[in-house]
């Protein structure tokens, strides 16, 4: 189920469906309101039927729609997770529709129960809204043609200035890939599949972007690119649930820890290996996860 | 009013990134110009020519270039061209091929037009002295054809600087991906693409004003 924001996917219209929901019901069919003082969102959520999840659907490989139209991607396994654990049944949950912007509005008008949208634990945001454990951490990387000229980082940072990089036009971008290649190039555009296609077309020696959208176009096209094998500048993915509920939080972060390392792992690892080509280890049996 | 404080420190911070920016616009627009008049001479030539495999070749070049929007152009040559083996055009050169492309398909209709408004009498009159062919163009054809196209060789100057700004699709460092840059690193975003307009206006204004002095000197009333 996916309900689209009629107001647009932005924090305006999240706010103004909030109010809506609760004053006329009319803009949202389900409002995850309904919570009362005392009551946790766990108990609110059972007693409705169905998981209301905030989401995106144009950034894979978080969230976005496949060629059938289906919303897919971590995030949305993560989601599915859930409602399994809730009502062991992966498809009773309703995705919301917003736009990043709308992540933090969406949980504090109670629009949605939980945020699921590739969302980076800041000190900032944890003042407004409480931050699971989080379930990737992200980065930025570098990467090449399989069959260009650079290999690996090593050849990449003997190039020196000789080396280019296509990136998405943004703030920090320069400042980061400098981080680690001081001396290199970055191209700047202004759509991440114009940077893509400057890789292509072999303009660029690299492709400077988040880990995780370098590892989802590997596993795309598998061959065709290779992972320079470093990654920075550190930054944790988590969901995100409204302030003041420590059962509801609780909940939502067994769910994840043991999906990491616990009973869930195959369907994490499934997912982990569906969206980034990588397959994880089995964690260490036969011990506290703190010894692992 | 206006509810926004402008900030314009961030403009003088970045006034030399500006100014190169700018001179590369126009340095682009400049030299695609020469290029697409030399191409556009040829294609007007080869659309008046006898052979029709010409006229059809010439044609065929005009109604493509002239049919398709400008950005695919650039993104076929920067995107495309290396995937035939072409490697050797770096992001601004493979703009300025581009653009002088562009210019050329336009420039082949301004001077068919400009060869065809030629008065026949110009022709016989030099055939009449004795002139060879290559004569007749070289000493009456061209240079009463060129004082005619005049005026329409700066409004495609003024045009192709107002596109170089679609360099910014693939990085190159011109006015447009300058503002933006600005904008991107310091959100001073009314005073960074008020001040590439203003740069646009008063360079286009200025380029119209030089070229209609050097028309009131050279354009022929026929």
């Amino acid at each position: 189920m996916v309900r689209r924001g009629i107001l647009g996917l932005s924090a305006a219209g999240a706010a103004v469906g909030g109010l809506a929901s609760a004053g006329l019901g009319l803009l949202a069919p389900t409002s995850a309101r309904a919570q009362e003082a005392g009551t946790s969102r766990l108990q609110t959520v059972l007693e409705r039927g169905h998981l209301i999840v905030g989401t995106g659907s144009t950034n894979p490989p978080w969230h976005f729609e496949d060629e059938s139209g289906t919303l897919v991607g971590m995030d949305i396994d993560m989601a599915r997770l859930l409602a399994r654990g809730l009502f062991d049944d992966p498809e009773k949950v309703e995705f919301v529709l917003q736009g990043p912007d709308a992540r933090i509005p969406s949980l504090i008008t109670e629009k949605v129960d939980i945020v699921c949208q590739f969302m980076t634990v800041t000190p900032g945001r944890a003042q407004q809204a409480d931050f699971t454990v989080p379930y990737y951490r992200e980065g930025v990387g570098v990467m090449m043609m399989a069959d260009g000229d650079y290999k690996t980082f090593d050849d990449l940072k003997a190039a020196g200035s000789d080396l280019t990089l296509s990136a998405l036009q943004n703030v920090f971008i320069e400042d980061w890939a400098h981080k680690e290649l001081p001396e290199a190039r970055v191209d700047q555009f202004e759509s991440p599949d114009a940077a893509l296609q400057a890789l292509n077309a072999r303009r660029v020696d690299g492709y400077f972007g988040d880990q995780s959208a370098i590892r989802w176009l590997m596993q795309q096209a598998p061959d065709r690119y290779i992972d320079a094998g470093r990654g920075w500048m550190p930054n944790s993915y988590a969901s995100a649930v409204k302030q003041g509920d420590p059962i509801w939080l609780n909940w939502v972060n067994t769910v994840y820890r043991e999906a990491m390392l616990g009973v869930d792992f195959d369907y994490f690892a499934a997912s982990y290996q569906k969206w980034f080509g990588i397959t994880l280890e089995t964690p260490k049996v036969g011990f506290p996860s703190e010894f692992a | 009013m206006l509810n926004y404080n402008f900030n314009w420190s961030v403009i003088w911070r970045n006034w030399d990134a500006f100014l190169d920016a700018l001179l590369l616009g126009l340095g682009m627009a400049v030299l695609s110009l020469l290029v697409g008049c030399i191409i556009g001479l040829l294609v007007a030539y080869a659309r008046l020519a006898q052979n029709r495999v010409l006229q059809w070749a010439a044609w065929a070049y005009v109604e493509l270039i002239r049919n398709t929007p400008l950005l695919l152009l650039v993104f076929m040559c920067y995107f495309g061209l290396p995937e035939l083996g072409i490697r050797f055009l770096d992001k601004v050169e493979s703009f300025v091929l581009t653009l002088s492309l562009y210019a050329g398909a336009y420039m082949a209709e301004v001077f068919r037009a400009g060869l065809s408004s030629i008065p026949r009498q110009y022709v016989e009159a030099a055939k009449a002295i004795g002139m060879r062919p290559w004569q007749r163009q070289r000493w009456v054809v061209l240079p009463v054809m060129f004082r005619i196209t005049l005026p329409s060789l700066s409004n495609n100057l003024i045009s192709l600087f107002k596109d170089t700004s679609l360099a910014a699709a693939i990085a190159v460092p011109e006015l447009t991906f300058t503002a933006r840059q600005v904008n991107a690193n310091t959100f001073r975003v009314m005073e960074a693409w008020l001040t590439a307009t203003a740069l646009y206006l008063v360079t286009c204004y200025a380029i119209a004003l030089a070229l209609r002095a050097v028309e009131r000197r050279y354009a022929s009333i026929r």
